[in-house]
């Protein structure tokens, strides 16, 4: 009787197991290991569109103060995407360094609230950085840093012309793994430094005082900035002081003073007769929360803080901001007929971009506010 | 005893020892006196073995076939051997003496499974001689479970068939892929979003039939949208072959492109007529449901939730603006209802089935009745099919003429409640109700609730199909057939949904299809052989189609009251239809096609073959598609040096290219579409619909395909393999191309897109135990690996195109797909974990602002989504691919054990490495979203997740309401969800016992046999969500659609 025997095989011809073993030698060499490159696939590589584009390739910063510039698209290429800035050059052909200067500026480091209890701790979450002046990041977003100045980077001319051998060009590689990109002729038009805002006392393309806007032809008549204004009364007149284009009651000076750390900012509140009035009188201002400030020092001219630049640091809204705004609000009351209090206020929403000593000059031109009861 | 130990014999010792154990045993030549034999014949598994053809006398003289159950019974002279023969197992012979008329006769398989029949281009073919790649069962193969689709049988049991059961809805069809991804066309959108079925042709017994039918236009198709499969009762296949590669399939033509899937039910093969009827009674229950706090701990969750989480006094004061936060004392606030258990439920079910049939090979007839019912675990849901299937043969005993006619009857009626089918998500938005709400009832008549269970939903599909078959054999070898069927199918749907489930006015709802066909093919083919060496095949066929189809639906709201379901009495104005629908079809198409086979001494084999396919849907370009193929095959085991091996029992190395070509331009998209606009000076308009512009370059889609394959078994079969490995390309497939608006069209259908599939499939079988010992045990395992690559798309896309996804629920999960890498990939967002912290959220070194989304900086406990872009702001921008959504591996194991009148069966199939969205779990963190409103809430203690400051989790914290709605901790689009889909599940166990045939026999039985069996027992995953083959073909996890059963049943199997 004859049994299966997986011994014998071994026993069989060699011929055939040299046969079997040379079948199964072939189909592994063309199954598993050759396959994929036999079969010549197409390559799997990220994605790059012909059709990124930005929403604008206009850039119009303002010196002396961060920028985030550009609306990038980049129609669904595979990301993260390399950016970098190519062939920058005047418009006559001069090639533009001025932009790629490195400087020390301020990046953040972690997130201002507005709860910092001491500069220092504010100071601890930012720190300079050398950065070139103008650079782009892996977002596709452009950025103009604060370090910049009018005389690191020309700007746009003061008589408002737009000659092109005056504008900076540039163009963009945008790249990934999967190719690269070029975008052309991007142009960069900055607008001077206004440290301030509201700037309606600047005329943005000289930097001089701005016309008026009722009589603007007159050398000696200029714009200023406005406060806002709730219930103050004039002293003399008791009609409710105003301030817009036609009658200027109260007007309002952003400028930097003499004789501060470096990093002061003051209140002063100035009569009609260049005088200043007690900030006291504001009795029911609370001058400790008016701005991020600290050192609070109070004399009889001014309210002196000492503050971290720029002026709100960041857009958030905090006990001393609107969001974009740093709002101070400047509150006193008085005895009404009939004994009832009366509440009067006024303020001003304002950025200052450039560290230094300034001080923050309510004019009271025409007349003082009234505080006495009636 | 000795048929046991005879079994090891070769066919020549077998016929000497049983002459002489026959002379010796009986001493005596007992004169011409006939006995009645009766006996059982039963394979190497001690399962019955039908078909076998018992011979007698000398030479052997044919008296006929067992039956299904492996029994016959004969009159025969005394003494007489009888000898028994069948395709695949060796021949084995006994004797009828000393009065022996009770014979039980055990059959050892053939070593060679070559001389099995496979047909191809609906001719019956040698195994041994094709050249395609192909997979056969037969009907011992299925397992003994009841259900309603017979697919669901072959998971995991055909390398390179990948059957994913997506939905437990009864009465409805998984997906079937054969051999990876044939499209990228998707349609629907969110967790219905799926890909465009690439199911296999359907050949049931000689006619085709396209198994799409009901789903071709997705999930929310009108029309009862029964899956035809469903009507085949399981009990009545005979085998199931799977053909795969484009050589097995060309000359099936268009309609094969995905494959090929032949059915063939059985026939009559029994002397004496014989009745069988198997009966099975099953209880399916749903899966474990969503955990949900109930009652009281649902309030107590929700305001410490509130308490914790409350960023100002508003919160506090809205608690007593909602009634089951403040007001637990209100009776109608202080419930704890279970709403799951108002949907979900556990089912008892039965299905019987009659089997009669009787005859021989001159005349045999078949009937099969059968009942089967699944109610569906979801209320108001349920699927119930009658069939008859009438069969008969008749064959003059020359052979030169045969005609088989069959006539198929099956109606499945089905109900869907208020959904939509396939999924039921209605069923599982409702269950996701507050505990807090009083049960339903009739004072709370509330709507979707009402809906769901009310809902009179009646769907009925009828079918009748008759077929007529003739051949007849000219000269010997030359051959002539032709084949008529004629099919109509019926389906209706009526809805009545009564008034409280539709705002206070009842509707009646009423879907009316019909779809025919006739079909018609007549072939002459041709064999000759020369010298025995050079054998010839010819085969010529032509097909001709007439296939129709024509539906309406009526819709008439407020009709007068409920018990008044239509048609008179409704209101004009708002009730709707009666026309046709757009699915009108009148086609007409004709194929022609011819095969030729050459083979040297059955060594050297080649096929070729070439079809013509033309259709009145393609367009005038292209009316013809052409699908030629060509085959070799080398049998290795024929050369001379293996001519005295011992241990291979075949062995055969095969090659084919094929091409089918699909046309996908319907007249439509070539030449345009004009509707009648409107007048233009008094003369009526027709113009160009501005949806599509016609694109009559439009090619067809073509499949090519080329299959390297070796087949060998050793052993006498105790190892057998087959193993093939392809490459198929899809070339020109339909890709919508969205226009801009400045073109005045809004799309073009294109050609353009491109896929490859390319991968490896094994089937492997063991036998280890020897044929003579009490045990018998099979083994087979089937792996299949395929990769699919993305060609090419439409050259202006420059590689990529994505499709967004903005479907009402914001899912928001877009697809990607992007030359080079696998087809299908998500487009999501990516999730690194969440930040432990709030100083963990990165800050813009520019703005100084934390990385924020929606205006709102993301916090501890926030999902740490990747700022892809880098801008510090997560936005519509931070989208990354992501992920594959088709498996990489599939396959299955199956284990066959006998132990004398035992056997026990398992199946067990295999997914691999494919993404899912887990969108399951997405929506039960989400839940936690609004505590005021009116929710469930359920357990969190079981998920990852962060807590408090300083935790590392994977999931972002659940609680933090307020801010919700901005940071959307739990939006679906994000990779977080995504997780490997592998499983290995269980499919189905069967332990069977078969009664002792003397022992029955006392109450007239000739077989009896009981099981008990069990379905979709177990997943093994590592998957979190409820069930890694819940999702739809695109990965994403439905189990809020239709879960899919456990089944536990007791069968019984009697024979008359």
């Amino acid at each position: 009787m004859r049994r299966y025997n997986i011994t014998r095989s071994i026993n069989t011809p060699r011929g055939a197991m040299h046969h079997i073993a040379l079948i199964g030698a072939l189909l592994c060499a063309i199954c598993l290991g050759g396959c994929e490159k036999a079969l010549d696939l197409p390559e799997e590589k990220e994605f790059i569109s012909e059709n990124i584009n930005y929403g604008s390739k206009l850039l119009e910063p303002i010196i002396g103060r961060t920028n985030l510039m550009g609306q990038f698209n980049s129609d669904n290429s595979s990301l993260p995407l390399t950016f970098e800035i190519v062939n920058a050059r005047y418009g006559d052909g001069r090639p533009v360094t001025d932009l790629f200067e490195v400087r020390p500026t301020y990046v953040w480091i972690d997130a201002y609230d507005g709860e910092e209890a001491s500069l220092e701790e504010i100071e601890a979450k930012r720190r300079l950085e050398d950065r070139p002046l103008f650079e782009v990041r892996e977002s596709g977003q452009f950025i103009l840093w604060a370090s910049t100045t009018n005389e690191l980077i020309g700007p746009r001319p003061t008589d408002s012309s737009n000659l092109v051998q005056d504008i900076r060009h540039f163009d963009l590689k945008v790249s990934n793994s999967g190719g690269e990109v070029y975008l052309a002729d991007f142009q960069l038009v900055p607008w001077r430094e206004r440290p301030y805002f509201p700037y309606n006392d600047i005329n943005p393309y000289t930097g001089e005082p701005a016309p008026d806007p009722i009589d603007p032809r007159n050398p000696n008549k200029q714009d200023y900035i406005r406060p806002r204004l709730s219930g103050v009364v004039g002293a003399n007149s008791n009609n409710f002081l105003v301030s817009n284009n036609e009658r200027k009651d109260v007007v309002v000076y952003i400028r930097p003073f003499e004789g501060g750390n470096g990093h002061n900012l003051r209140f002063k509140f100035m009569a009609n007769d260049s005088t200043f009035i007690n900030p006291d009188e504001f009795n029911e201002t609370n001058w400790n929360e008016l701005v991020h400030g600290f050192n609070t020092e109070k004399t009889e001219e001014y309210v002196q803080y000492d503050v971290a630049y720029p002026i709100p640091l960041v857009n958030i809204q905090t006990p001393y901001t609107n969001g974009g705004s740093a709002s101070v609000n400047i509150e006193y009351s008085r005895r009404g007929f009939g004994g009832g209090l009366i509440y009067a206020s006024f303020g001003l929403d304002f950025n200052i971009y450039r560290p230094g000593d300034w001080e923050i000059v309510f004019h009271f031109k025409n007349e003082l506010p009234k505080f006495e009861d009636e | 005893m000795n048929n046991l130990t005879n079994n090891t014999f070769n066919m020549k010792t077998i016929h000497v020892i049983f002459a002489c154990v026959a002379f010796l045993v009986t001493g005596y030549v007992q004169a011409q006196t006939n006995v009645t034999v009766t006996g059982n014949v039963i394979d190497e598994n001690r399962q019955p073995l039908g078909g076998v053809t018992v011979l007698v006398g000398k030479p052997p003289r044919a008296l006929g076939t067992t039956d299904e159950n492996g029994n016959f019974r004969f009159t025969v002279p005394a003494n007489a051997p009888l000898v028994f023969r069948i395709i695949g197992y060796q021949q084995a012979s006994q004797n009828t003496g000393s009065g022996r008329t009770n014979l039980r006769v055990q059959m050892a398989p053939d070593a060679s499974a070559l001389e099995e029949v496979v047909i191809r281009g609906y001719q019956k073919r040698s195994k041994e001689l094709s050249t395609g790649s192909s997979f056969s069962l037969t009907a011992k193969d299925l397992p003994d479970v009841p259900t309603a689709n017979i697919e669901s049988l072959l998971q995991g049991r055909v390398p390179g068939m990948n059957i994913q059961l997506n939905t437990g809805a009864p009465g409805f069809r998984g997906s079937t892929q054969i051999r990876g991804l044939s499209t990228v066309s998707m349609t629907g959108s969110g967790d219905q979003s799926f890909l465009q079925p690439t199911s296999p042709l359907y050949v049931i017994d000689g006619i085709p039939m396209d198994a799409d039918r009901a789903t071709e236009y997705g999930f929310q198709q009108q029309g009862p949208g029964m899956s035809p499969l469903s009507l085949i009762p399981q009990e009545d296949i005979a085998s199931i072959e799977i053909l795969k590669d484009a050589q097995a399939t060309s000359l099936y033509g268009s309609m094969a492109a995905y494959g090929v899937i032949i059915i063939t039910t059985k026939r009559g093969n029994s002397p004496i007529p014989r009745v069988r009827y198997t009966h099975n009674s099953f209880v399916r229950t749903p899966p474990k449901l969503r955990e949900t706090l109930g009652g009281n701990l649902e309030r107590q969750l929700k305001l410490q939730q509130i308490y914790g989480n409350a960023l100002d006094y508003f919160d506090i004061w809205r608690i007593s603006q909602t009634g089951f936060l403040s007001d637990s004392l209100n009776a109608y606030w202080n419930n704890s209802t279970n709403w799951q258990d108002y949907y979900y439920r556990s089912r008892y079910n039965q299905s019987h089935n009659l089997h009669i049939d009787g005859g021989d090979q001159l005349f045999n007839y078949k009937a099969n009745l059968g009942y089967f019912t699944d109610q569906g675990i979801i209320e108001n849901t349920g699927f119930t099919r009658y069939n008859a299937n009438l069969r008969m043969e008749y064959q003059p005993a020359d052979r030169r003429f045969q005609i088989i006619g069959a006539a198929f009857a099956q109606m499945g009626k089905q109900s869907i409640g208020d959904g939509v089918g396939m999924l039921q998500t209605g069923i599982a938005e409702n269950g996701l109700s507050s505990t807090l709400l009083p049960p339903p009832s009739f004072y709370q008549a509330g709507g979707s609730h009402s809906s769901a269970l009310s809902t009179d939903n009646d769907n009925a599909t009828r079918l009748i199909r008759s077929n007529l078959e003739a051949n007849y054999m000219f000269i010997e070898g030359l051959r002539a057939s032709t084949s008529l069927s004629y099919e109509f199918e019926s389906k209706t749907e009526d809805t009545f949904t009564p008034a409280v489930a539709n705002n206070q006015f009842a509707r009646v709802y009423s879907y009316n299809g019909r779809t025919t066909q006739l079909y018609n093919r007549n072939s002459l083919n041709y064999s000759t052989s020369l010298n025995d060496s050079h054998n010839l095949f010819i085969n010529f066929f032509n097909e001709f189609r007439i296939a129709g189809r024509q539906s309406s639906v009526s819709r008439q709201e407020r009709s007068p009251n409920d018990q008044l379901q239509g048609p008179i009495g409704f209101d004009g104005y708002y009730s709707r239809g009666g026309g046709l629908l757009d699915d009108y079809t009148d086609e007409r198409s004709a194929s022609f096609a011819f095969a030729a086979s050459y083979d040297f001494q059955k060594k050297y084999v080649v096929d070729l073959s070439y079809r013509l396919d033309g259709s009145s849907a393609n367009g005038f370009e292209n009316l013809y598609a052409r699908n030629p193929a060509i085959g070799l095959r080398w049998n290795f085991d024929k050369e001379a040096f293996f001519e005295n091996s011992e241990w291979l029992d075949y062995g055969a190395l095969r090659m084919s290219w094929g091409v089918n070509i699909i046309p996908t331009g319907t007249l439509e998209r070539i030449y345009g579409r004009f509707d009648i606009t409107g007048n233009y000076n008094g003369q009526q308009g027709i113009g160009l619909d501005f949806d599509q512009i016609p694109n009559p370059d439009l090619k067809p889609k073509t499949n090519t395909q080329y299959n390297l394959g070796l087949d060998f078994s050793l052993f006498n079969g105790k190892i057998e393999v087959i193993y093939d490995t392809y490459y198929k390309k899809v070339e020109n497939e339909l890709f919508e191309q969205l226009l801009p608006n400045t073109t005045g069209f809004n799309k073009l259908f294109s050609n353009g897109a491109g896929i490859a599939n390319y991968g490896h499939e094994l089937f492997l079988m063991m036998r280890p135990l020897p044929l003579s010992s009490d045990f018998s045990l099979s083994f087979s395992l089937t792996g299949a690996y395929n990769k699919d690559v993305l060609l090419t798309l439409p050259e202006h896309y420059g590689g990529q195109f994505i499709r967004w996804e903005f479907d009402q629920n914001e899912h928001l999960q877009h697809v990607i797909l992007r030359v080079g890498g696998s087809t299908l990939a998500n487009y999501l967002r990516i999730n690194d974990g969440v930040f432990p912290t709030d100083a963990d959220v990165p800050v813009d070194p520019v703005t100084g602002l934390r990385y924020q989304t929606n205006g709102v900086a993301f916090a501890g406990g926030d999902p740490m989504l990747r700022d892809l872009n880098g801008d510090y702001i997560l936005d519509g921008n931070d989208y990354r691919r992501t992920g594959n959504s088709q498996p990489l591996f599939t396959g299955g194991a199956s284990i066959m054990l006998t132990y004398k009148n035992f056997n026990f069966n398992l199946n067990g199939s295999i997914t691999g490495k494919r993404t899912i969205l887990n969108n399951a779990l997405a929506q039960r963190l989400g839940l936690m979203g609004n505590p005021f409103g009116n929710r469930a809430v359920v357990p969190l203690n079981d998920v990852d997740m962060w807590r408090q400051a300083g935790d590392v989790a994977t999931y972002p914290y659940a609680y933090d309401y307020r801010r919700y709605g901005y940071i959307q901790p739990f939006r679906f689009d994000q990779n977080l969800w995504a997780e490997d889909g592998s499983y290995f599940k269980i499919n189905n166990i069967v332990i069977g016992y078969m009664f002792d045939r003397d022992w029955i026999s006392r109450w007239g039985l000739a077989n009896l046999r009981v099981y008990v069996s069990g379905e979709n027992l177990h997943t093994f995953s590592r998957y979190s969500g409820p069930n890694p083959e819940n999702v739809t073909n695109m990965g994403r996890d439905v189990s809020s659609g239709y879960p899919v059963p456990r089944t536990y049943n007791l069968g019984l199997s009697v024979e008359f």
